[in-house]
């Protein structure tokens, strides 16, 4: 596992797309002690890598498959009306390069 | 009398009767919520719901929905109302859409009042994260103590007598907690019962549609407006919904109800104990057999640290689409990424963006093993045991929390090694998807504590009839701060 | 030192679905912007994906054309990254369980067959658009949640007529079972291809370059041979390739630098908790397999046995889908199948391709070429009539009888008329008849040609023939 400092966890703002105060960092290193702790003691549990990852709270398979047909389509206005810039019908962004 | 005071169940006869209109409830229900002193609302309906109100003329006798007075938590779509789940990075989002259970609600023609506070985004156990700040208890008039979180609002709203019925969510404790802290009653279902299309995810494996009343057959009158297969939510179950209140009253003669020995030792507020085995007593006598049974300590240490672990994994991604380019505030920018960068760090607190960090890195593929995957392992042993001790019993009992609502003053939502197995054990249900309630079992100091039973899967009808039992044990029916609180 | 190029392909083909992969919202090319849209593709909050039933059976037919096996349950995973053009912040992928596995094609290239391993086949969604204007970038949600399948070769490809003939066989199979336009001008089929070069005998591998938006099959070719020869020289000189991006330019005919890759994007997997696991009984998957449309290859095998055709007529007839179910439609009535598929390859083609157009905008039908081709093999018409019948009817699909009785063309081929004619001739030119007499068989040619004459070229030349020498041995 990766090693927690502070620029580790800048890294990890800066990829989710925002800022936090130099105080958060530090509450949030001491979050992170508690946490890795905690975790490695469940690890330590018996059995506990000896069962799958459970995503769902039960067995919820199903053979459900949605037909392909078309029946929900927004107009034009309520697809860009929460948008904040908008040109030609298109949100509008600063030029996307790479 | 106040209208606005009954239950679903009575409220709904003296509609059929045409004692009171759904106008004239409405009206009050407006007035009392802009009295709202708790901070309970993000915004109240009143154009809408006197609209709505207003054609609601004939009353439907079998519709036990018709003309009441409804409050939303403000994380379901609605469409064309402000929809902000407590967040600035929504604060101006107007929903095209509502969500599945919006629409049943209306359909079956309740009266939404108000759109109600929350945790930011759901994430939170407190009340206190929210844009507008904190909520506040109305059982509470020093404004000292939570209502809890993250259904702040809704709690309140109902506990305050607003409304009889307020929507939730529930992906840990997030209704059935704050039930506890304000003497209501606070059901989540089986995973999958409710549709989630239009909630807004806080961690969709562990999300719920809940719902705070006051009274236990009103929840289970309730439920099959609400309840069902919806296409839209590929995870929604097909399992057929039931008349739900029927046989509420029946014999509980021989169910078995399974107490957890380690949640009752980490409890030390005697007089919480009291009340609860005061219960235990009662269902006792009426011929159910509760035994104390021993879970596992190292697994429900392990609660809190899994929760934390999967919820904001599955948070951080499910939150990644609040961007500020498609809907939310822009702050400008000169590169898209300064334009998400800006809009992500004014649009959520701080408490969010280490959320968001702990999920993140629990995800990152070197640290996927020890911490995301390992906590889905422990979920799997966490909801093994829980199953395992369904196998023998009907119902998990206990106590919905260590104890009244605590002081703001001693709450915090930073990570903390001051963990107490009593505080966090409701994620069970959420773990295991299981059917769960909470009901008030006694007042302390004037502060309503709960107690939460929870069922085998897609066995409501069958947990409705026991927490009916307990309801009827302690006679605390329909509690309210504003008939309680002077 | 002699090295050789190690090269996988990455392939993503948009399929032409009526709806979304997670949603009910059209599938469609050129809209005007933003008109296809539903709350789920861009990502409205409290929005879940629902699997779309077209999409699965898309690929699983993929999956079977390409010898792949096929897992019977279906699971979806997050793939998360912040992109201006990702809506949800996350796609939906298949990352752990790809729904075929372990597959391969066979190729044939200028040094024989080759059998390339395909190591998995998953489904996903596509990105919405972005326009590039020169200070600002435009968004439009149309494409966003279209249907994908990415195919991911196993690094087995060696030379750029290999990458060329893999992407191919490729488009092939997915314009064949109507899983996509398979466009690769359009983007409808987008290929990344990862190169290394390596001394030859050894195993490991070099650094990998990525050579991105090759929008035509001699593009792939091309780019590969030019950029084998680039680290080729590199590596000659003793310079260590750079892990980077690169595209290709077209009019320099080079690879040019996008990006150097910096250390490898975690995109930080997770099982999507919005959607169950699907369960694909056996029998779904079968009725998949056996509706699918017929492949190329299966087509070539009945071109060739069933209906004589040579192999280079119909690779030809294949080469193109709809130009195969042109002909395939044709075959249905009467006219023999090799004069069908020459008319196609030679008149209809030079046609099509005179006129740039496509053989699904042709507006002669299959049937009125099949009776066009049959008035020939009847002897109503000559071919060289026929030209001219076709000429009209390419342009009307008016029906073949009746252009060519109203350019007065169909052969009178009723024996009473001819006869006539014949005897009227005879007796006219009594010389001809002592000609034949005398052995000069000319004779025959000359008076078939009065008949010609007077029946203003519609008497069927054969009968007129076999008349005249019958009448002949009479006198």
């Amino acid at each position: 596992m990766k090693t927690i400092n502070k620029d580790v966890l800048k890294d990890a703002a800066s990829r989710l797309m925002f800022d936090m105060s130099e105080e958060q960092y530090d509450t949030l290193e001491k979050e992170f002690d508690i946490m890795i702790k905690q975790m490695k003691l469940i690890g330590e549990i018996p059995g506990v890598d000896n069962v799958e990852p459970m995503t769902f709270p039960f067995d919820v398979t199903t053979d459900y498959l949605r037909e392909d047909e078309v029946t929900e389509t927004l107009s034009k206005e309520d697809v860009l009306k929460n948008a904040k810039d908008v040109v030609d019908g298109q949100i509008k962004l600063p030029k996307v390069v790479g | 009398m106040n209208y606005l005071d009954l239950t679903i169940k009575e409220l709904h006869e003296a509609l059929v009767k045409k004692e009171v209109t759904p106008l004239e409830l409405t009206k009050e229900a407006i007035k009392r919520a802009k009295e709202d002193t708790n901070n309970a609302f993000e915004t109240i309906l009143e154009d809408e719901a006197i609209r709505i109100a207003s054609n609601l003329i004939e009353p439907e006798e079998d519709n036990i929905f018709w003309g009441i007075p409804i409050g939303i938590k403000d994380n379901f779509s609605t469409k064309g109302i402000l929809t902000t789940a407590s967040s600035e990075i929504l604060k101006d989002y107007v929903p095209v859409f509502d969500a599945t259970v919006v629409e049943r609600l209306l359909k079956a023609k309740a009266v939404p009042i108000a759109k109600t506070c929350l945790d930011e985004l759901a994430m939170g156990g407190t009340g206190t994260t929210g844009h507008k700040g904190i909520t506040y208890n109305p059982f509470d008039k020093k404004h000292e103590r939570l209502a809890g979180g993250s259904s702040c609002g809704s709690a309140a709203m109902v506990s305050a007598g607003i409304a009889p019925f307020a929507l939730g969510s529930d992906t840990g404790d997030s209704v059935r907690k704050p039930a506890s802290y304000v003497g209501l009653v606070g059901f989540k279902p089986t995973w999958g019962r409710i549709s989630r299309f239009g909630l807004f995810p806080f961690a969709p494996s562990l999300d719920h549609v809940a719902y705070f009343t006051r009274s236990v057959e009103d929840a289970a009158l309730t439920l099959p407006v609400l309840a069902g297969r919806d296409f839209k939510d590929a995870t929604s179950s097909n399992e057929p919904v039931e008349n739900y209140a029927e046989g509420i009253n029946n014999s509980i003669n021989g169910k078995r109800i399974a107490v957890l020995k380690e949640v009752i030792d980490s409890i030390h507020d005697d007089k919480t104990l009291e009340l609860f085995n005061k219960t235990i007593e009662n269902l006792k006598e009426k011929g159910a057999i509760v035994k104390t049974v021993s879970f596992d300590l190292n697994l429900l240490e392990a609660i809190y640290p899994t929760y934390m672990v999967i919820s904001c994994a599955e948070a951080t991604s499910n939150n990644a689409n609040l961007d500020g380019i498609k809907f939310g505030p822009r702050h400008g920018g000169d590169t898209y990424q300064e334009v998400m960068n800006n809009a992500r760090t004014i649009g959520f607190c701080e408490l969010i963006r280490r959320r968001f960090i702990i999920g993140s890195f629990s995800l990152m593929r070197e640290n996927q093993n020890d911490l995301f995957l390992r906590a889905q392992k422990a979920r799997r042993l966490i909801v093994n045991k829980t199953n395992e001790i369904l196998e023998n019993y009907d119902f998990i009992y206990i106590p919905a929390a260590p104890g009244i609502a605590p002081k703001f003053t001693d709450s915090s939502d930073k990570l903390s090694t001051n963990y107490l197995i009593a505080d966090n054990i409701l994620v069970l249900g959420n773990f295991a998807g299981l059917p769960s309630i909470t009901l008030p079992v006694g007042l302390i100091d004037n502060m309503p504590v709960g107690a939460n039973l929870m069922g085998k899967k897609f066995q409501e009808k069958a947990l409705f009839n026991v927490a009916k039992a307990i309801e009827d044990g302690t006679g605390l029916y329909n509690l309210s701060s504003r008939k309680l609180v002077k | 030192m002699n090295f050789e190029a190690v090269i996988g392909i990455e392939i993503h083909v948009e399929m032409k679905t009526k709806s979304k992969m997670f949603s009910s919202a059209p599938v469609a090319f050129g809209a005007e912007p933003n008109t296809l849209v539903n709350p789920v593709d861009i990502a409205f909050p409290g929005t879940m994906p629902v699997v779309n039933k077209q999409a699965v059976i898309n690929a699983i037919r993929v999956s079977n054309a390409l010898n792949m096996s096929i897992d019977n349950e279906l699971w979806f995973d997050r793939k998360n990254y912040f992109y201006a053009d990702l809506p949800k912040g996350f796609q939906i992928t298949q990352d752990k369980r790809p729904i075929g596995r372990n597959g391969y094609v066979t190729i044939k290239t200028s040094n024989g067959e080759k059998k390339i391993e395909i190591e998995r086949l998953h489904m996903e969604e596509d990105t919405c658009k972005q326009l590039h204007l020169s200070t600002y970038s435009l968004l439009d949600y149309n494409r966003a949640g279209t249907p994908l399948v990415e195919i991911v070769s196993r690094p087995n490809i060696r030379s750029g007529e290999e990458a060329m003939k893999y992407v191919e066989q490729i488009k092939s199979i997915v314009q064949y079972t109507d899983v996509s336009d398979g466009k690769m001008e359009e983007g409808s089929l987008r290929c990344d291809v990862n190169i290394s070069l390596r001394p030859i005998g050894s195993d490991k591998f070099g650094t990998k370059v990525e050579i991105k938006n090759l929008n035509s099959l001699s593009n792939v070719e091309k780019a590969i041979e030019f950029e084998i020869i680039r680290q080729q020289q590199l590596l000659l000189a003793g310079i260590p390739v750079d892990q980077e991006t690169r595209r290709f330019d077209e009019t320099r005919k080079e690879t040019v630098l996008m990006r150097k890759k910096t250390d490898a994007v975690d995109y930080k997997y997770f099982t999507e908790p919005n959607i169950t696991p699907i369960r694909l009984s056996d029998n779904f998957i079968k009725n998949a397999i056996d509706t699918c449309p017929e492949l190329a290859s299966s087509k070539k095998d009945r071109y060739m046995n069933s209906l004589s055709l040579s192999e280079y007529d119909a690779d030809i007839l294949l080469q193109d889908k709809d130009v195969s179910i042109y002909f395939d439609a044709a075959t249905k009535f009467k006219a023999n199948p090799k004069l069908l598929a020459n008319w196609i390859m030679v008149d209809i083609a030079a046609y099509l391709n005179k006129n740039n157009m496509s053989i699904s905008k042709l507006k002669l039908s299959p049937q009125h070429l099949s009776d066009l081709v049959l008035l020939i093999e009847e002897g109503k018409i000559s071919s060289k009539q026929a030209k001219e019948v076709f000429a009209d009817i390419v342009e009307s699909d008016a029906s073949p009888i009746d252009v060519a009785n109203k350019l007065g063309l169909v052969q009178v081929s009723d024996e009473g008329a001819i006869k006539e004619l014949v005897l009227e001739a005879l007796n006219e030119n009594p010389q001809s008849i002592e000609d034949y007499k005398n052995g000069k068989d000319r004779a025959v040619g000359f008076l078939v040609g009065q008949v010609m004459k007077k029946s203003h070229g519609k008497a069927n030349p054969a009968m007129t023939s076999k008349m005249i020498v019958e009448e002949l041995k009479k006198r």
